[in-house]
């Protein structure tokens, strides 16, 4: 009975199986991310209620209140003294120029991962990368430790320097500012390098093999098919790579400069977040103003992305994003 | 089978979470947030075992010297800080009008141990309201406030006896003196016996700005030297005034530049501009280090076998310095000791139960003494005398019936109620074992002989007494406020710029780089508003100042 009623009604159970499957199905699919976007809220945007601090005078133990509101004194007070001003860009200049040196020397990860694929002996290839990838575990304190026992004035290079008569004086290694940035760079990518070529090892990987032959049957040299098949392949995972980097161009993190710093190297290495961890968390822990920084951190690093994403498409035709 | 298997790990598991939770319900474990500790996590070892024992319970320790001053912010915000607060005097007072510290007043009647100090209970509670007690200072003394019970103070120049003779044993008239000294221990002591270099002076900067003193600790210690004591960023003077530190007249001046005319005469180990304490610590214990100031550095070297071959450490006068130091901290240290607000009653009782046995001779003797048999035997009167006094140093097993090492189960607490120096009935002598008859009797060694007829004087406090080179501030029970987040931020900008500064003219090739440098410093601290600090410090302290001139005209009538 119920097949044959109105064409009006059948016209209603039609639609309700036309959409309603495919609505189904969105709704089902929608729900497999939602886990992924309740994370995301969680983790990447709740902390963001705690930019409030950074608009009252907080102070544990003490809860803020509307008694506590100061507005945007904390964002003025960087700029109001000219002392404090001149380290701030003492401070920009360092965390520019360490940033700079690493995006000038971005390459080196990717271009230690083609050699090293290039390695034919298999055991001698995994010993070398095992051995450039564990230093990444080595925490900033213990690498320290080794540059201390090392480079310090009684440490075994002086040591050995001395008793080979190339010095008479010990060299000062640790203290002294002669190509500081540079060296922090080596320390830098002596830990990372390793860690860092994965990636590019991964993508060497996914490159079809049928290309490397066929250029192998043209006659290509090794150097030809790196040149002109390894890394033209790895140059979009390259490029992504560096526009995060960019997005990320104030944050250095401040455990290396941390361990590094002295009296005598601090005016060149001490880099944005540790400037605010010098300033605010030592000691009596002035949160109100580690939070302006990290404001102001933030919207560099999207207003970077959101630059480097358009520059990327003028000049590559895609974005990344 | 596989599913018989399953329910079979089920239920065991089921099992032994049940058993679990009733054996825990009859041990309690007891948080204590303690800005004194250097451990973080639960008491292990022999004193884990004496508390268990005689309370069943298990203590706690949360450490923001380890775990990172963020701990006091986070526990602050949840609104529990612990069951059992220590804590710096200032932070104390914000925790109490935060509401996180409770009324302890119905509990302290019947804490007998703790009767005798309510001078100093009462003292420290007496602003909070009629009859509201918080907290119990820590370390008190059972002595009087002017009286100074040390051998030593708190810092003052020691060098090694045996290198002192070896130069010729000569009167040090003043600071240069001092140096030309030290240049001629130098010269016949460039190593130590395995050939590592060692030098008079070694320096460490991560202990910069520590202890309310801004300015690195190297520096700022030694300023006593010349009764000058600083307090934040204003330093103290003999006669009660404060003075800026930007004065060249103020010993801060002298200080660094006495390290400077050392750095320049080769006298500073090059080393110190990059090492931390530990470093420097091991050194002190190869024998690289020649000068030494602290009091208790003496522990890395001075062991009994060096006493006896005079090779030890000792204080060497210079004549024109007056030593400044604290007297017996009667009203405690800069910490105090409270309980949560919010606790509950059974472990309340049972935290209450805890703090007076930790004030009990018995757990005084566990916290300065050690254990019988290990580190101290009772002899035939009835007192104490010294045992293996190296237990803690080479962390030697404990006797039975403890288990593990003596320093691995050390007390991780780290904070005391009574003081080492208060009387212990039991034996009436300290518990401090430096002051225990079979101990002085042991150390009358021939290079103590020697020093006593040399200086005519008992030891260094002694000396200084006899000659009026003692400057001994009296304890008087005061609690700064702690930094408003104006001052908080102008005080990190100038610490960082002071010890940069500071540690480069120690390291100035040359008097005109070294008052450049002094110039350069002075402008910016100035830049950044060191004026104001310094008033605001000076108000800070002047109340201090005003009871210990109190204390010490009450002592002198």
């Amino acid at each position: 009975m119920e097949l044959n009623s109105s064409p009006k009604k059948q016209a209603s159970y039609a639609s309700l199986r036309n959409i309603n499957p495919r609505k189904l199905r969105s709704y089902k699919e929608f729900l497999l991310i939602l886990p992924f976007l309740i994370l995301v809220a969680l983790f990447s945007y709740f902390p963001l209620f705690g930019w409030i601090y950074a608009f009252h005078d907080y102070k544990p133990p003490f809860p803020i209140t509307n008694d506590t509101w100061v507005g945007l004194k904390w964002f003025i007070t960087i700029f109001d003294n000219p002392v404090r001003l001149k380290n701030v860009i003492r401070v920009l200049r360092n965390t520019f120029i360490m940033s700079g040196i690493s995006l000038l020397f971005s390459w080196f990860p990717m271009v230690f991962a083609v050699f090293l694929n290039e390695i034919r002996c298999k055991p001698f290839r995994k010993f070398v990368q095992t051995v450039t990838t564990l230093p990444n575990f080595i925490s900033w304190v213990l690498v320290y430790a080794i540059a201390f026992s090392l480079f310090s004035t009684n440490g075994a290079v002086n040591s050995v320097l001395q008793q080979i008569g190339a010095t008479t004086e010990a060299i000062p290694f640790l203290t002294q500012t002669d190509g500081i940035w540079f060296k922090m760079w080596l320390w830098l990518t002596w830990k990372n390098a390793g860690w860092a070529a994965i990636m590019y090892l991964a993508a060497i990987s996914g490159i079809d093999e049928q290309m490397i032959e066929a250029a192998k049957v043209d006659g290509a040299t090794r150097m030809q098919i790196i040149w002109h098949i390894t890394i033209p392949s790895l140059l979009p995972t390259y490029f992504v790579i560096v526009m995060l980097n960019l997005a990320n161009f104030l944050s250095n993190g401040m455990e290396q400069y941390y361990v590094f710093q002295n009296a005598f190297t601090q005016d060149y290495v001490e880099v944005l977040d540790l400037y605010v961890y010098n300033m605010s968390m030592s000691g009596t822990g002035m949160y109100p103003l580690a939070t302006v920084v990290s404001i102001l951190k933030s919207l560099v690093s999207v207003v970077l992305l959101f630059v480097t994403n358009t520059a990327s498409k003028l000049i590559r035709g895609e974005g990344f994003i | 089978m596989k599913k018989f298997l399953a329910l079979l790990l089920a239920v065991i598991m089921v099992l032994t979470m049940a058993v679990s939770a009733i054996a825990e319900e009859e041990l309690l474990q007891i948080t204590i947030f303690d800005e004194a500790a250097n451990y973080h996590g639960i008491q292990t070892g022999w004193f884990a075992q004496v508390v268990k024992e005689r309370f069943n319970i298990e203590l706690n320790i949360i450490a923001p010297q380890v775990a990172g001053n963020s701990v006091f912010a986070t526990r602050a915000a949840e609104g529990y800080l612990g069951d059992i607060l220590i804590m710096d005097k200032a932070s104390f007072a914000d925790a109490i009008a935060a509401g996180l510290v409770k009324d302890i007043s119905d509990a302290l009647p019947g804490m007998e141990h703790l009767q005798p100090f309510m001078v100093q209970i009462n003292s420290y509670n007496k602003d909070f309201g009629e009859g509201v007690y918080y907290g119990i200072p820590a370390e008190m003394t059972d002595t009087s406030p002017v009286t100074l019970t040390a051998e030593l103070v708190g810092s003052q120049p020691q060098l090694r006896w045996d290198l002192y003779q070896a130069v010729g044993a000569p009167e040090i008239a003043d600071i240069d003196a001092f140096l030309d000294v030290l240049a001629q221990i130098h010269a016949i002591h460039p190593a130590n016996e395995a050939g590592d270099p060692a030098y008079p002076f070694t320096l460490w900067p991560d202990w910069d700005n520590n202890d309310n003193m801004s300015g690195p600790a190297n520096v700022v210690q030694l300023t006593t030297w010349y009764g000058q004591k600083l307090k934040n960023s204003a330093m103290l003077m003999p006669d009660n005034t404060f003075a800026k530190i930007t004065d060249r007249e103020v010993a801060y001046y002298k200080i660094v530049k006495m390290l400077n005319k050392a750095f320049q005469m080769g006298l500073v180990d090059p080393e110190s501009f990059e090492q931390g304490w530990n470093e420097v610590c091991a050194k002190i214990s190869n024998g690289q280090a020649d000068v030494i100031w602290y009091n208790w550095e003496i522990g890395f070297w001075n062991s009994q076998e060096r006493l006896n071959n005079g090779t030890a450490f000792q204080f060497i006068p210079v004549g024109d310095q007056v030593y400044y130091c604290d007297a017996d901290p009667f009203y405690g240290s800069a910490r105090v000791w409270g309980v949560g607000n919010g606790i509950d009653e059974e472990t309340y009782e049972r935290v209450i139960a805890f703090l007076d046995w930790y004030a009990s001779p018995e757990a005084l003797v566990f916290q300065h003494c050690g254990i019988e048999g290990l580190t101290y035997t009772v002899n035939a009167e009835g007192k104490y005398d010294v045992y293996m006094d190296n237990a803690l140093m080479d962390n030697l097993p404990v006797p039975a019936p403890y288990e593990g090492n003596y320093q691995d189960g050390f007390n991780a607490v780290n904070q005391w109620l009574c003081a080492s120096i208060c009387t212990n009935p039991i034996t009436g002598e300290t518990y401090d074992m430096k002051f225990w008859a079979s101990y002085i009797a042991k150390n009358m060694t021939q290079m103590k002989s020697e020093w006593m007829a040399r200086f005519d004087a008992q030891n260094a406090v002694d000396w200084m007494k006899k000659n009026g080179k003692l400057l001994a501030s009296p304890s008087v029970s005061f609690s700064p406020a702690s930094d408003d987040n104006d001052h908080a931020l102008i005080r990190s900008e100038i610490n960082t710029s002071l010890c940069k500064y500071t540690w480069q003219m120690i390291a100035a090739p040359d008097d005109a780089t070294f008052e450049a440098l002094w110039d350069e410093m002075v402008a910016e601290l100035e830049g950044l508003g060191y004026d104001d600090l310094f008033e605001y410090d000076c108000e800070k302290w002047q109340p201090e100042v005003d009871m210990k001139i109190e204390a010490a005209a009450a002592a002198a009538q």
